[in-house]
């Protein structure tokens, strides 16, 4: 059904976990994602449960989350917990991007994580695993909605 | 054309370099300093071998210093890990996630006594990576009192705190930053105090490298680091220290990009604008004060992860440029860089990386290899001009507090790092095509328990000290940062009394306040 004030084409929460202090990554993807339309939330540093809180409150589809300091696997296994807790695990996708080994890209999959883009992600790549998740998300939306 | 705009003839000659060329060059070690800024340079001084290290706890960065030291390894470059950079104890819930990644935990002069165990800090210049003001008050003072502990004069202590207050409110980001203003006056603070009792120091180590990693170009990256150390010089003189002083004891730190003669010329840029600089507009009344010393870092966002392996050459091409353009000191990446710290291994090829440019290949035999080199001469005279203009905008606009503060300085990084990107995508990436021959390398991996045994040795801190007092000499500590006292003395007091680095750090956020770095 078209929405009479047109579609949200999707929002994106992008933040930090820990302490990492590099933003150039989080800056450049939050700017190719809004130049692709989409809508970005960029809380800053937050931890998991602080994260989940903003997700919720703000209706985002997904969380991208941004870190080059190594500390991606405990944080995007403490954030797949808080998620859980609220019952979104399912609902929201959440990527990760940075300083990611290639190994490590493998058990975040594992963990759920639905995108992983280390350095030298190109920027369409991530424009359409955020068009993927929204529309996973907005499909979800419209089945429960019958 | 290069990534600063300047357009590189074809073949240059004798049409591209400005009248009066011998003026503006001088001779090694003499005044303006472009050729370098000793006569004989590596001749009679070898750049230090600087590698950076940091990781896990004291213990096991101590065990990577050694590891570097016996492989020829002249200096230590001691990075911290993010809560230690920003002043928070390892088991503050915001600090656990990174406590002992990309650097070594710290808490306490205990800490500190671990780290350079072993290590005679009268023999080999330390550099402390610390960043960030409100952390390098409390890492210096910690040292300070462990090198006290181990037998070592201040006075005979050589090395370097980086100490860089926008580090702090913009290059990189944390929570609860201090306001530009204030975490400037921590800076001045911690350069007044070390003017004054350590003569072997240098307080200030302007980090126009993470300036050029956040966006900048080669231009912007020298002349902020210029504005920079120039504001720190006029704060310094307006509390009464010798301008002449505090100009000699300024010293910086510049990227080692892949442009290799852009880059070149660009340090001998560098060392003659701060000369006029000095002389002309601070009041240098000693020419030998206006040498612009500096360390330099091969560009991590220039290594590749596709093909790590070719880092290799990109390291060795990045720090020939720093060679040939004078530098005191040098860190080479590893290959892995774009994926992690450095392994052992990634380590030692970054050290014989150094050792192949110092013993080998000869570069260091001359000094100012490429001074007359039509090509060097005409994009140093490019860049001089265009870091003169640079330094004349930022003057127009207040200087660095206040670009900081309006946000400008934010804007214009992550301005300048989109359009880096967009050519970036556009160009065609050999790396991404290579394949699978360069596969990936092992990567660093933590060792496990860092957490466990740092949170028993902050408890290890608190438990053997008098409550009370520590108490007392933090409230001294604020009281003092609120009054516009210079915080080191008592932050000197409170550390050896076994005040933990959060301790101090709150002391200072609550005396200070905090400010929301304008990104997002």
């Amino acid at each position: 059904m078209e929405h009479p004030f047109g579609v949200n084409p999707g929002r994106v929460l992008v933040a930090k976990p820990g302490m990492d202090a590099h933003w150039r990554g989080a800056a450049i993807v939050a700017r190719i994602l809004r130049s692709a339309g989409f809508e970005v939330v960029y809380l800053g540093h937050a931890r998991p449960a602080e994260l989940v809180v903003a997700a919720l409150d703000e209706d985002v589809d997904v969380i991208g989350l941004s870190t080059l300091s190594g500390n991606h696997l405990s944080e995007a296994r403490a954030l797949f917990d808080e998620l859980r807790k609220h019952g979104a695990d399912q609902d929201i996708d959440v990527l990760v991007g940075g300083a990611v080994p290639g190994a490590d890209a493998v058990l975040l999959v594992q963990l759920g994580v639905a995108g992983v883009f280390g350095p030298g992600s190109r920027s369409a790549d991530i424009v359409a695993a955020v068009e993927a998740s929204v529309a996973r998300r907005r499909a979800a939306q419209d089945r429960a909605a019958g | 054309m290069s990534e600063t705009g300047i357009t590189r003839p074809v073949v240059a000659g004798p049409e591209h370099v400005r009248p009066g060329l011998a003026d503006r060059l001088g001779q090694p070690g003499q005044p303006p300093y472009t050729r370098g800024i000793h006569a004989e340079m590596y001749r009679t001084r070898h750049w230090t071998v600087r590698q950076l290290a940091g990781f896990g706890t004291a213990a096991d960065t101590n065990g990577r210093y050694r590891f570097l030291l016996e492989r020829g390894a002249t200096g230590i470059n001691g990075v911290f890990d993010y809560p230690s950079l920003r002043a928070f104890d390892s088991d503050d819930p915001r600090a656990e996630p990174d406590v002992g990644r990309g650097g070594v935990a710290v808490d306490g002069v205990a800490d500190f006594v671990d780290l350079f165990d072993g290590i005679d800090l009268g023999a080999v210049s330390v550099s402390l990576v610390s960043s960030q003001p409100i952390g390098a008050v409390p890492h210096l003072a910690m040292f300070l009192v462990a090198a006290q502990r181990a037998g070592t004069a201040a006075t005979a202590l050589r090395g370097t705190t980086q100490n860089d207050f926008l580090m702090e409110t913009c290059i990189t980001i944390g929570p609860a930053a201090l306001p530009p203003a204030a975490s400037f006056r921590m800076a001045c603070d911690v350069a007044q105090f070390c003017i004054e009792g350590l003569p072997r120091w240098n307080p200030v180590s302007v980090a126009g490298y993470n300036y050029r990693e956040a966006g900048a170009d080669a231009v912007l990256e020298v002349a902020l680091s210029l504005a920079h150390a120039r504001a720190v010089v006029a704060e310094l003189a307006r509390r009464g220290v010798d301008a002449t002083e505090a100009i000699a004891r300024m010293s910086f730190f510049f990227a080692a990009h892949i442009d290799v003669f852009e880059e070149v010329a660009k340090f001998r840029a560098a060392r003659r604008v701060w000369h006029r600089l000095a002389m002309e507009e601070l009041g240098c009344r000693d020419p030998r004060a206006a040498r612009l010393r500096f360390h330099a870092q091969t560009a991590g966002t220039t290594f590749s992860a596709a093909t790590p392996l070719a880092n290799v050459a990109r390291g060795a091409l990045e720090g020939l440029s720093a060679i040939a353009g004078g530098a005191q000191s040098l860190h080479v990446n590893g290959f892995d860089e774009a994926y992690a710290i450095p392994t052992e291994a990634s380590a030692a090829v970054a050290l014989r990386t150094q050792q192949v440019l110092l013993d080998e290949s000869g570069v260091a035999a001359s000094a100012d290899p490429f001074g007359g080199s039509y090509l060097v001469e005409h994009l140093t005279d490019e860049l001089e001009a265009r870091v003169e203009e640079g330094l004349r905008s930022f003057e127009l606009q207040g200087g660095v507090v206040a670009i900081t503060e309006s946000g400008w300085l934010h804007a214009e990084l992550g301005r300048r790092a989109w359009d880096q990107y967009l050519a970036a995508e556009a160009r065609p990436s050999p790396d991404l095509e290579t394949g699978p021959a360069t596969q990936e390398p092992e990567m660093f991996v933590l060792p496990d328990g860092v957490l466990e045994r740092q949170r028993a040795r902050l408890a290890e801190i608190r438990r053997g000290r008098d409550g009370r007092h520590v108490r007392s000499c933090l409230h001294t500590v604020a009281s003092h940062a609120a009054a516009g006292r210079c915080v080191v003395p008592a932050t000197l007091g409170a550390v050896a009394a076994g005040a933990t680095l959060g301790e101090v750090g709150s002391a200072l956020r609550e005396a200070l306040g905090t400010w929301n770095i304008p990104l997002g």
